[in-house]
């Protein structure tokens, strides 16, 4: 072969790992960029004036003289949309009945999505549905109604072969020469005025519990769930896994027993988390009856025991870690086995443990499966711990960010509606996990530094 | 001479120095050499009872696995005892709520497999490149810095994964699947054809006479050039035809839980290649080979073992994720016609778990309930023989490193 | 009649010419019989016999892997943590067979100090180094433990220069410093010997000769045995010196008399540089 034949291959071979590697960082950057941005979106956005109005009404926020005079000027911006659709009515009830027909069916697609639009017509009775009562609260929804408004969607079937091409048609083409004709000239011209976007930070949406199965209001319960179930693992887990470590490093021989256990250890780390879901649910609930049902407990024990093998491998490395000189230093001096292990042995390995307990932290916090069918729940209270008999608290199921970002992603009524929420939950999930990842890095980075000196 | 009468110069000495918190108060905390019996009894005793709480908290972990173990075992028996082996195994009709109820789980063992087989066509090529480079091209500081990529991808909730898979991907591949297939094929296909018409054509000259030498290679590289742009052409084109009907597909998913298992295999592979040490590559690189064939011949060779273990972990990890492929899989149980037609909905043993337990969980006892817990045990068998392989294999990998 | 204790009757001489060629037999503070230590099948240590003189400073010298630091490990128990390492023999301090089984094992090390080859304070303030092994022993309280650590840091020579940084953790301290606080430590649960294995390995010049005088001041208040491969530093700091061979101990002798006129053929080998 060529010399420069093999010089190509050398460089293309460097080439190949340095474009995984791009490949990698870009794949990341693909699936946190629109779980931020868009997630992001969930707490900063324009919000039009029936967000003001809502945050009024259900939460009490705001200024009531300032709201109400916004919705004034904006009902007056309004008011030509509904006597346009009262004038059309009446041109319909002096047209022959085949035509009638044909628009009717029409006209209730319009008179609906002016309704998700602006809200219920004003003069009807108020729904009893929140979600009801109010327009679209968010100027990028709003705008997707009104393009709904504006233009239909047909399916074109006319070649067989393939499947049906989507088709926009304007309704203004629809209602052509009626009195109905002009509405959405007016609705394009003047949906600023009728709704007044205004950029919104709404940090609530983290503190606030959410209204009408999250069509309004923030993810609060979900995040304090969460919290709750992640130190509750933590309390199990840490305990027992810092103390088997210390066992399996400082006090086991080399024995059959202990590759047994190590064994274990390797093979509950490999354990599918469905099959942790099933383990919980068949042990802790149905056969501990640790409680009757669901339960913060039930959750935090099956998670404590998905995270154990990770706490066990990270505090054995780091004990592992500590220069057996230390624990020679202190049993010369007349230091039990225990006391070496607690003065010296664990404070010098604590980083690196507490290192490895941070990380398993945010799998606990991430993970879905295991408290499906022990913890989860789709819609409950925030948790209310510091109340008289806190163990009741404990022993009731939560709502929790991973599963209610499945639950609301996938069960939801009105999935579409509430992507906002599920990209808020998404995105704060992440971020917490993130957060704990590099809290994880600077600890290890300091521990490092420390050292060497 | 007495001690009393004369003190010792020692001790004297001693003394001298320490001012009233004597060395005394020491002394009178000292306890003697020797412990009495019961002393001695006790301590042991002490010791004992300490060690056996230990060892006791210890194999909480044995006893967990004992318990997962026993408990999904103990409730699939009754799925095997009511229903048979034969149907769960060799059936593709899975209609667990219709009457007659019907358990074929095939296809949906069939779904695991597939998506598996996906996440491995996508992590491993790219895990391992990732390992070599990380451990022989980029230069220490880079290392550093890819280094929390891999963390944070690992870290990423397999949940915020299924939420990107079911709203950000599935939408994009339902619009412009053949377009982006297509797309694929070029920025993959390019460069191997690239490389692969200029060795083939640099070997089919190195065959040729010195004279005739420059003409075969123009002539080669024109003629393969040419079959390689005509093919991928052809391919990139029939991609872009096809028209996929769901974002919710097996390709979706697998490309997703290729992503999942990328830092396995990538942490583990490249342990593997760091431990395949220094003295072998200076080997190689003193006999004049470069970069490229001392890996290719020398190292991947001898990291062999670590790079299959990672391979089996990253099986481990795409095997028994659930939330993406319960998410974005489509949950259709049935084989795709044709078998590996990845962009058909696909239904897995994880998924299906989680999926049926909530209605199923109603009816404790009936055969519906139990056969979730036999496709655990299912699961559970896979994992346990994956976990043994891979602790099989790094074992083995040690030895020979050892010796 | 007056009860001899042979523990506080040797008179120290002040230089080491002074010391009579019998007296480490007459009274020492460590004896060993036919000791033998045993790592699985090897014997690492056969049967020495030798007396360890009260007081003093003893030099272990000998080639690599001879059984010096085995030997001085198993004066304070310190191989009990390599498991199938067992002895033989005796081994006698104060009177008493430390290997046998009611012995407390921890009492034993408080009063037989140990300073390692690699300067290891623990990774905490210099207070709490010098201050672990007296807390082991109960003393809590602030003001005595104070006492104890600057009586410590003082004996080591090391108050002047750490007195203002007593709260600094101890691994910002030079090489030699960290050394001489390792001593420090040992010497504030005030124990009677102090075993010292190669401790100035590790250091500079410098901090070697401040280790060196240290020894110096310390000899005659705690029975020292030092471990070191330099020749220089036995005959300097030593009273006895005892050559180790392959596990055996080939001569025992005054200092003096081990470096100029040694009695074996092997030893004079070894202190000429003919092998080792
Ligand atoms: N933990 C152990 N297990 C088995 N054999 C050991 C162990 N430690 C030491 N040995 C062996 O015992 C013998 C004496 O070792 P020792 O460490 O006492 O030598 P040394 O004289 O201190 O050497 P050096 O001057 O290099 O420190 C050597 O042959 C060594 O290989
Ligand atoms: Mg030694």
């Amino acid at each position: 072969m060529r010399r420069s034949t093999r010089k190509l291959i050398d460089r293309s071979f460097s080439g190949l790992g340095v474009m995984s590697i791009v490949l990698m960082a870009a794949a990341l950057l693909v699936i946190l960029a629109p779980i931020f941005v868009r997630g992001l979106g969930a707490i900063f956005f324009r919000g039009t004036v029936e967000f003001r109005r809502m945050q009024l009404e259900q939460f009490e926020r705001g200024s009531r003289a300032a709201v109400e005079e916004e919705t004034a000027a904006a009902a007056a911006a309004r008011a030509p949309v509904y006597r346009m659709l009262a004038e059309f009515e009446e041109e319909l009830s002096a047209m022959a009945a085949e035509e009638r027909r044909q628009y009717a069916g029409q006209l209730r697609e319009v008179r609906e999505l002016v309704t998700e639009l602006l809200g219920p017509a004003p003069g009807t009775p108020a729904p009893v549905l929140p979600r009801d009562q109010y327009g679209q609260t968010r100027w990028d929804r709003a705008r997707f109604k009104l393009d709904l408004l504006l233009q239909r969607t047909e399916y074109d079937y006319s070649d067989a072969a393939r499947m049906g091409r989507e088709v926009r048609v304007d309704r203004a083409r629809d209602f052509a020469g009626t009195r109905l004709e002009p509405l959405f000239d007016y609705l394009r011209a003047h949906a600023r005025e009728m709704l007044r976007p205004r950029l919104t930070a709404y940090l609530r949406f983290l503190t606030d519990a959410p209204l009408d199965s999250h069509f309004f209001g923030g993810i609060w319960p979900a995040i304090l769930g969460t919290l709750y179930l992640t130190l509750g693992a933590m309390l199990f887990a840490l305990p027992m896994g810092v103390i088997s470590a210390v066992y399996l490093v400082e006090y086991a021989g080399q024995g059959r027993l202990i590759s047994l256990l190590r064994t274990c250890v390797s093979t509950l780390a490999g354990v599918p988390s469905i099959v942790f879901a099933l383990f919980g649910l068949a042990f802790f609930i149905h056969s501990l009856h640790v409680t009757p049902g669901k339960s913060i407990i039930a959750g935090s024990m099956t998670l404590a025991a998905l995270i154990l093998p990770t706490i066990i491998r990270a505090s054995e490395e780091a004990i592992r870690a500590v220069p057996e000189t230390y624990k020679e230093a202190a049993l010369s001096l007349g230091a039990g086995k225990w006391r070496a292990v607690i003065t010296v042995i664990l404070p010098a390995s604590l980083p690196g443990i507490l290192t490895g307990t941070v990380i398993s932290m945010g799998r606990a916090a991430g993970e879905t499966a295991p408290i499906i069918f022990t913890a989860a729940v789709s819609v409950g209270k925030a948790v209310e711990l510091f109340q008289a008999r806190f163990w009741e608290a404990l022993a009731q199921p939560t709502p929790a960010l991973p599963w209610n970002i499945y639950n609301l992603a996938t069960e939801h009524e009105a999935v579409d509606e509430i992507r906002h929420v599920q990209f808020g939950m998404v995105f704060v999930l992440v971020l917490l996990v993130l957060l704990l990842n590099a809290a994880a890095i600077a600890l290890r980075a300091r521990v490092a530094r420390r050292l060497r000196g | 001479m007495s001690g009393e009468e004369h003190p010792s110069p020692a001790r004297k000495r001693r003394k001298a120095p320490s001012g009233p918190a004597s060395s005394e108060g020491l002394h009178g905390r000292r306890s003697s050499l020797l412990l009495s019996a019961r002393a001695s009894r006790m301590r042991r005793a002490a010791g004992l009872a300490g060690n056996g709480t230990l060892l006791l908290i210890t194999s909480s972990s044995a006893i967990v696995v004992l318990f997962i173990f026993y408990f999904i075992f103990k409730d699939a028996l009754p799925f095997f005892r009511l229903q048979g082996l034969g149907e769960f195994f060799t059936s593709t009709r899975w209609y667990p709520s219709s009457h007659p109820a019907e358990f074929g789980a095939l296809a949906i063992f069939f779904g695991s497999a597939l998506v598996t087989l996906g996440a491995i066509v996508v992590a491993v090529p790219l895990g391992v490149s990732a390992a070599v480079c990380l451990s022989d091209v980029l230069p220490f500081g880079m290392r550093q810095a890819i280094k929390p990529v891999i963390e944070i991808l690992a870290a990423i909730p397999s949940v915020a994964y299924g939420f990107f898979a079911l709203v950000v991907f599935a939408p994009l591949l339902q619009e412009g699947g053949g377009r982006i297939m297509a797309l694929c094929t070029w920025l993959l296909g390019a460069p191997v054809a690239v490389l692969s018409t200029v060795i083939l054509a640099d070997l089919l000259a190195g065959r040729a006479s010195p004279r005739a030498r420059a003409g075969v290679r123009v002539v080669a590289l024109a003629a393969l050039g040419a079959c390689w742009v005509l093919g991928l052409q052809i391919l990139a084109a029939r991609l872009g035809q096809i028209e996929v009907a769901s974002g919710t597909n097996a390709l979706n998913v697998s490309l997703i839980l290729g992503i999942m298992a990328l830092p396995t295999v990538v942490s583990v592979s490249e342990d593997a290649l760091q431990a395949a040490g220094r003295e072998l590559r200076e080997g190689s690189y003193a006999l004049g080979a470069t970069r490229a064939e001392t890996i290719l011949r020398v190292v991947i060779p001898a990291a062999g073992s670590g790079i299959l273990a990672a391979v089996i972990l990253g099986v481990m990890r795409a095997i028994g994720e659930t939330m993406v492929v319960w998410m974005a899989s489509g949950n259709a149980a049935k084989i795709p016609v044709p078998w590996y037609n990845l962009l058909e909905p696909v239904r897995t043993l994880t998924a299906t778990i989680a999926g049926d337990m909530g209605e199923a969980d109603h009816v404790t006892g009936s055969a519906r309930y139990h056969v979730l817990f036999a496709m655990a045990l299912g699961l559970l068998t896979i994992s346990f023989a994956c976990n043994l392989a891979s602790e099989w294999v790094l074992r083995r990998a040690q030895r020979k490193r050892g010796a | 009649m007056v009860v001899t204790t042979p523990t506080f009757d040797l008179v120290v001489p002040e230089r080491r010419a002074d010391v009579r060629d019998d007296a480490p037999l007459e009274h020492p503070r460590i004896v060993a019989r036919e000791f033998s230590v045993f790592y699985g099948r090897t014997e690492a240590v056969v049967k020495v016999t030798m007396n360890f003189p009260h007081g003093l400073v003893t030099a272990v010298i000998g080639p690599s892997g001879c059984g010096k630091s085995t030997l001085l490990r198993a004066i304070n128990r310190m191989n009990d943590l390599i498991p199938g390492c067992r002895t033989g023999g005796e081994l006698i301090f104060d009177g008493q067979d430390i290997y046998k089984p009611n012995v407390d094992v921890a009492a034993l090390r408080q009063r037989i100090g140990m300073v390692f080859q690699k300067p290891n304070p623990f990774p905490k303030s210099v207070f709490d180094n010098v201050a672990y092994g007296p807390r082991i022993l109960g003393i809590q309280e602030r003001g005595s433990l104070r006492d104890i650590v600057e009586r410590s840091l003082s004996r080591a020579a090391l108050w002047e220069e750490v007195k203002d940084r007593l709260g600094d953790n101890a691994l910002g301290l030079s090489g030699g410093q960290q050394q001489r606080l390792c001593i420090a430590r040992a010497l504030a649960v005030d124990p009677d010997v102090l075993l010292m294995d190669e401790p100035t390995s590790a250091l500079d010049p410098r901090s070697t000769a401040r280790i060196e005088d240290l020894i110096g001041e310390l000899r005659g208040q705690y029975t020292i045995v030092i471990v070191t491969h330099n020749m220089q530093q036995a005959a300097r700091v030593s009273d006895f010196t005892a050559f180790l061979y392959e596990g055996l101990l080939i001569e025992f002798d005054v200092t003096g008399k081990l470096f100029t006129n040694p009695g074996q053929k092997q030893t004079e080998d070894y202190i000429t540089g003919r092998f080792g």
